[in-house]
């Protein structure tokens, strides 16, 4: 959807397209979650009347699917894979152990029992 | 020895009161949960690392030091650029004036 993408290329990263829309998404999800979580507390509060409640669901479902958080994928930042992502390097696996042999990350190394 | 239950009660709001946490001694879905909820919209967003700078902006920054700075990257296309100029398969002239109607069928 390119109107949630940033009209000057803000990366800094590897790109291809998925890491663009996984990028717009997080932003359009930003920008939405506190009405988002307006919404959901209209949803969940038993005192208010049950047809506020209703309207609020049919809100929440009618927002933009880039702004659902489970949208999001943490995707490689070298490489752009959706998968075998380590969430503490953001890398794919193939990725991690390249740069672990290669050194460039602090206080990884190599196990051999 | 029992402590009677609104003595517990009364406990209970001033405990809400001095922590500041709602009083709802029946338990009823008021939705506060979602209230206290975090919001992890910026750590989300700031998960891909953001461009700092062009190197169009970095070379304008030394400009006025006069100084010059290369663009590696660009030279090396400039380069290949020439080469397949000099072989004849560079890109095509742009045209000029609008396309020819006539042709067009």
């Amino acid at each position: 959807m390119s109107m949630f993408r940033a009209k000057k290329f803000d990366l800094g990263c590897f790109t291809n397209i998925k890491i663009i829309r996984d990028h717009s998404k997080r932003k359009a999800f930003e920008a939405a979650e506190p009405e988002r979580q307006a919404l959901r507390y209209i949803i969940r509060n038993t005192t208010l009347p049950l047809r506020t409640r209703a309207i609020a669901q049919l809100q929440l479902t009618q927002m933009h699917c880039y702004t659902r958080p489970t949208q999001i994928r943490n995707r490689c930042v070298l490489g752009g894979k959706g998968r075998g992502v380590l969430r503490a390097f953001k890398m794919s696996r193939y990725n991690f152990r390249m740069e672990a042999l290669a050194g460039n990350l602090p206080g990884v190394k190599k196990a051999s029992w | 020895m029992s402590v009677p239950r609104a003595r517990l009660l009364q406990l209970m709001e001033a405990r809400c009161k001095l922590f500041e946490t709602t009083f709802n001694p029946e338990g009823i879905r008021a939705g506060n949960k979602i209230l206290r909820q975090r919001l992890k919209g910026p750590a989300l967003a700031g998960y891909y690392p953001r461009r700092i700078w062009t190197m169009q902006e970095f070379q304008a920054e030394f400009r006025d030091l006069h100084l010059m700075v290369d663009d590696e990257k660009e030279l090396d296309r400039f380069e290949h650029v020439s080469l397949l100029k000099a072989r004849g398969k560079g890109a095509p002239k742009k045209k000029s004036g609008p396309p020819d109607a006539r042709k067009k069928k």
